[in-house]
């Protein structure tokens, strides 16, 4: 689909191989900082797949087409994945550390919640069989649920916790400069825009799905009448 | 009574429930870790708790004991005032003077008796350039450990 799977797969080898044969070895931490770059672009990801689910959700309700919803579900099925990608390589990365896998810090335990939400929002989408119904429930929990990422990316500065502060959107004195080394952060840089691109991929690969089902269904309907 | 309302009365208990469970699991989440200043200040609230202490290791107060896998050290926010912390467990790869970290235990005494000690580390990222560091170095020292 527009060449973007080969253009993900590639550019993901890219970065995997820079990453572990090009860069330095990041100071205070050693080897382990090297998830970062599955890790940071997995959570840019997430935010941007809920902010899609978030503003389909709202259109869904707005012009009552179908469309719409199909989008938000597909969105959410993907963001869900790399949400879950958020909590496994923040596992992995906090174990030799901060000395722990977990703690129920604002920053984890906010994140969870974001999974736990739209875990739910599947069960939901399940329990109802009624397209429309299922699409009207779904956006409401849909637009709820995002409401959790701002709280999750302010609750470092909001709270103590654990988990430190965003080094990518830090402001000093109204200004952004991100405390990370020049070596360091263009292949973050690159690590999200690849990680995004494969994210779009995924997204119109199970949109796609997504309408066909639905066309499937009403046709099935149809021929029961 | 009536079905509605024992629904309502028992809808209500478990609202009650909730609520004050979540507003004590807000408070203990808002609030991962006391400073020292707040454990020094009042010193009976924090008596005979599990609590966890978020602060700085202090220059030159390392001990680490590696027979006996025993470390002390003290924590501190502004270096003056400080809290002396006792942990029998492994040193953290990331411990070192100066750093973050975040102690869990109970106070016994003037002395912090911690059973978990994490480190907090800073959202700073850079390379070694100081010593050019190179990854070969890098690889051996990991290797020699």
């Amino acid at each position: 689909m527009l060449y973007l799977e080969w253009v993900s797969f590639l550019g993901l080898l890219g970065c995997g191989l820079w990453i572990f044969l090009k860069l330095p070895i990041e100071a205070s931490q050693g080897f382990p900082q090297k998830i970062m770059y599955l890790h940071v672009p997995s959570v840019i990801t997430t935010y941007l797949a809920f902010f899609v689910v978030f503003i389909f959700s709202i259109a869904y309700l707005w012009k009552r087409e179908l469309v719409f919803d199909q989008i938000a579900k597909a969105s959410a099925e993907v963001g869900l994945v790399f949400c879950a990608l958020v909590l496994l390589t923040g596992a992995i990365w906090g174990k030799p550390t901060w000395g722990t896998y977990w703690v129920w810090d604002a920053r984890l335990t906010t994140t969870l919640l974001l999974f736990l939400i739209f875990m739910g929002y599947f069960l939901l989408r399940m329990s109802v069989n009624d397209r429309d119904k299922e699409a009207r429930l779904a956006s409401v929990l849909g637009i709820i649920g995002f409401l959790d990422i701002p709280i999750i990316h302010k609750s470092v500065e909001w709270w103590r916790t654990l988990h430190q502060p965003s080094t990518l959107f830090k402001v000093e004195s109204g200004q952004a400069s991100p405390s990370i080394s020049p070596e360091l952060y263009y292949p973050l840089v690159a690590s999200i825009i690849v990680m995004l691109v494969f994210y779009i991929y995924l997204l119109l690969l199970r949109y796609q799905t997504e309408k066909r089902t639905d066309r499937l269904n009403q046709l099935l309907a149809d021929t029961q009448d | 009574m009536k079905t509605r309302t024992k629904f309502v009365i028992g809808g209500a208990i478990i609202f009650a429930v909730l609520t004050a469970l979540s507003v004590q699991g807000l408070q203990e989440m808002t609030v991962f870790f006391y400073t020292p200043q707040e454990v020094l200040a009042s010193p009976g609230k924090f008596e005979n708790k599990t609590i966890r202490i978020g602060a700085l290791v202090q220059k030159g107060s390392v001990e680490w004991n590696a027979q006996a896998i025993q470390l002390s050290f003290n924590i501190t926010e502004d270096g003056k005032k400080f809290i002396p912390v006792y942990y029998a467990g492994v040193k953290p790869d990331l411990f070192r003077e100066g750093q973050g970290v975040v102690v869990e235990g109970k106070m016994q005494g003037p002395r912090f008796e911690a059973h978990q000690l994490l480190v907090k580390h800073s959202e700073e990222y850079t390379v070694e350039t100081e010593n050019k560091k190179n990854k070969e170095d890098y690889y051996k020292s990991i290797q020699a450990q």
